[in-house]
């Protein structure tokens, strides 16, 4: 399996995390994964190293319901910042409210990133397909 | 005639015994207009009268040419002078010419022949009569006549005439059509009485025929007469007695023929007592108002309405007399779009507010009464009172609000059950997944750790969810009157050691009198979470404080609790504000849970609570409390 440079996990939960990373480890294809506990930390952090070393995260999961900064308000800045290469958002909630649905299928229209909405809790198989550089 | 043959002998007799010159003079002062002629019908004598009365002056008269002093005269005439002078009898004409004065004129003339001693003609005598005054009667008389029969006819007025000597009664032609009779008819007085309807008719002119009989007086009746073929007619049947030296001799009268009359006026008093007794049985109100929006009629409906006892409390008056101000103009802007556009107003909605404050909500039409001049002198105006129906709508959409909104709140709480039961279940199933597949026992330790947090954190939304529910269903909790500063005395009490730590300060400025009708268990929550809030998300820079005030508005208590905290982006946030979990802060012990309970709590009292917020400046709730219901 192709490396990966860099993983955010943006999601309050510790469990989830732990979840995701565990299982990203097992599969070792990342050295590079990070946990970011809220919409607005993940994104400052990539505006950060964006400014410095061009470095942003390959892959992306975004959890929907957060404080201050939510997985909606998140991609909505995303979308926007001047990014170069395709990055794969891969949401994960245990959300099944069809404005969820909707919200998703809306932002998959508005850009060029790939974004796939997945339903917790998250197989290990499932995750190995959606953690492909896009 | 015949004197006036012997005159004209008697001037021959005298013409023929002396042919001098005071013969001459003799026929000068004749009394009568005489003209002798001669055999070429030129003037030989002349009496003064006879020139006078053409106007002619004696130096030309004599020796002229009959024909040519008239300028010309009618072929008859001609005709009868030569016949004249042929010794053929005279013939009496009439003819015409124009004075001096260029007046029309009429004298008939006589001619007879003029003999001398040996009875040969030679002439001719003419005598003239001026008859233009009684022609001009004649046909004064005769046009009087014309006039009269075309009044009668057009009318219908005819006439009769009783002879008390004789007996005998005479009927005009119409008074003939009238009764249907042929012209050949001859009445009686007791067959004219029989015509007259049985009844209150035919005993009204017995009566008054007997009473001008023996009274002299005169009548005047409405009777309805039978006619000869049988058709009912209403008359105007009147007479008076006719004396002579004091002595009653007669009775005229006339019969008009009024049934035409008589039968529209009855159909047009019908319609009107139809049109009366529809409108005021009408389960509306209907007026017509006058150009200057005076009412001209109302009918029983719109006399309840007001509230009076009858339409003369009403007539004259305006909608100012009886509405306020403002529903007094737009009435009256109303009428004046309809009188002046002359479009009718159909089925629109009004509200109206009566002079002791009750308000009204109709259906309102204005027609305009378009005159013949093609100008609107008035409208008419057919109004109901929806008020009940109305109330009744909003009754039920207000419940239809709290409907949609309860379903709202309940699908919204559905998928909060289900999200936040779904996170943490998928949680379990994840981990216990790792614990299977687990060989360190020492990550094992650590995923057992975690589950049991899963497991702490199920239960807390459980129990955070149970309350939600326990505000929502229950419906029926019963509100009291609360003193709201004894109220947040204890809630002080409760937080004293929590506000200490902060720093912080309350400011309040409700007066002690202040009352909110609420559930008792709620307000206590509610302030305590306020406050709380206004202290937890404090500004690092200030100590916090929190200013409290209470007013009243439109049936609400409106308690204000205001802040100088950190403030919250309310354009970003503000539909999430009340939203269960939705935090907005990055601080440790923000639950997102606070907000949305006490809105719940606040609502479950019928209630609302809105937000105002600067970032950086603080803070203002402003709760307000149903005092109503």
């Amino acid at each position: 399996m192709k490396k990966i440079n860099s993983i955010y996990i943006v999601d309050d939960d510790p469990i989830t995390v732990f979840g995701i990373r565990k299982m990203l480890d097992s599969i070792a294809v990342c050295e590079n994964i990070s946990a970011h506990g809220n919409g607005k930390l993940a994104l400052d952090d990539i505006k950060k190293s964006l400014n410095s070393d061009g470095q942003v995260p390959e892959i992306i999961f975004l959890d929907i319901n957060m404080p201050i900064m939510d997985g909606w308000q998140f991609l909505e800045e995303f979308i926007s910042l001047p990014l170069e290469k395709r990055v794969r958002i891969n949401i994960v909630t245990s959300s099944i409210d069809p404005f969820d649905v909707n919200n998703w299928n809306l932002y998959k229209s508005r850009t060029d990133h790939i974004i796939t909405f997945n339903n917790k809790p998250i197989k290990r198989n499932h995750l190995i397909e959606i953690t492909k550089a896009a | 005639m015949e004197n006036r043959s012997t005159l004209v002998r008697n001037y021959n007799f005298m013409l023929r015994g002396s042919q001098t010159l005071s013969s001459n003079y003799l026929i000068k002062q004749l009394p009568k207009a005489t003209v002798f002629l001669n055999k070429r019908l030129q003037v030989v004598h002349a009496s003064d009268s006879w020139v006078d009365y053409f106007h002619f002056s004696n130096d030309i008269v004599l020796g002229q040419n009959i024909s040519e002093l008239f300028g010309e005269i009618s072929k008859d005439w001609k005709t009868v002078m030569n016949n004249c002078l042929k010794g053929k009898p005279s013939n009496v004409g009439v003819e015409r010419f124009m004075d001096h004065e260029n007046k029309e004129k009429w004298f008939e003339w006589s001619n007879i022949p003029w003999y001398d001693e040996n009875e040969n003609i030679i002439g001719i005598i003419i005598q003239t009569d001026d008859i233009t005054t009684r022609l001009q009667n004649e046909i004064k008389l005769e046009k009087l006549e014309v006039l009269l029969r075309e009044k009668s006819e057009i009318a219908k007025i005819g006439s009769w005439e009783y002879d008390i000597l004789k007996d005998e009664i005479s009927w005009s032609d119409m008074t003939k059509a009238i009764h249907e009779v042929p012209m050949n008819y001859v009445p009686t007085i007791e067959k004219g009485i029989d015509f007259y309807k049985q009844g209150y008719s035919r005993n009204t002119i017995s009566m008054a025929v007997n009473k001008a009989m023996e009274n002299g007086t005169s009548w005047n009746e409405k009777l309805q007469i039978i006619t000869a073929k049988g058709n009912e007619k209403w008359v105007i049947a009147a007479g008076k007695p006719i004396f002579k030296d004091e002595r009653l001799i007669g009775l005229i009268g006339t019969l008009q023929d009024v049934n035409d009359q008589v039968l529209s006026q009855t159909k047009t008093k019908e319609n009107e007592h139809l049109l009366k007794t529809l409108i005021d049985h009408l389960p509306l109100n209907v007026f017509i108002k006058d150009k200057e929006s005076r009412k001209v009629l109302v009918n029983k409906a719109e006399c309840d309405y007001l509230g009076v006892k009858g339409p003369e409390e009403v007539l004259g008056k305006t909608d100012y007399d009886f509405y306020d101000e403002e529903t007094a103009n737009t009435t009256r802007e109303d009428d004046l779009h309809v009188m002046n556009s002359m479009t009718p107003i159909l089925g629109e909605e009004r509200g109206s507010i009566k002079k002791n404050g009750d308000a009204i909500t109709f259906l309102t039409s204005k027609i305009p009464l378009i005159g013949d001049d093609g100008i609107a002198y008035g409208l008419v105006g057919i109004s109901m009172d929806i008020s009940n129906l109305k109330q009744k709508e909003e009754e039920l959409r207000d419940l239809i609000n709290v409907t949609s909104l309860q379903n709202k709140k309940l699908v919204n709480f559905a998928h909060i059950v289900s999200h936040n039961l779904r996170s943490h279940t998928a949680n379990f199933s994840m981990l216990l997944d790792f614990l299977i597949h687990e060989k360190d026992e020492e990550e094992k330790q650590n995923i057992i750790g975690m589950l049991i947090d899963a497991s702490d954190n199920l239960l807390e939304t459980l129990e955070n969810l149970n309350e939600v529910v326990a505000i929502s269903t229950n419906t029926d909790l019963e509100k009291k009157p609360i003193n709201l500063n004894e109220k947040l005395k204890t809630v002080q009490q409760n937080l004293a050691a929590f506000l200490l730590n902060n720093n912080a300060k309350i400011v309040n400025s409700i007066s002690d009198d202040v009352f909110v009708k609420v559930v008792p268990a709620y307000i206590e929550s509610i302030l305590m979470n306020f406050i709380t809030n206004g202290v937890k998300y404090k500004d690092p820079e200030r100590d916090p404080t929190i200013t409290l005030s209470a007013s009243s508005n439109n049936g609400y208590t409106i308690v204000s609790i205001a802040d100088n905290g950190m403030g919250i982006d309310l354009k970003k946030y503000g539909d999430k504000l009340f939203g269960m979990y939705k935090t907005f802060h990055d601080k440790k012990d923000s639950r997102g849970i606070g907000l949305y309970i006490t809105k719940n709590q606040i609502e479950a009292m019928n209630g609302k609570v809105m937000a105002c917020s600067e970032v950086g400046k603080g803070t203002t709730f402003n709760i307000y409390f149903n005092e109503k219901d």
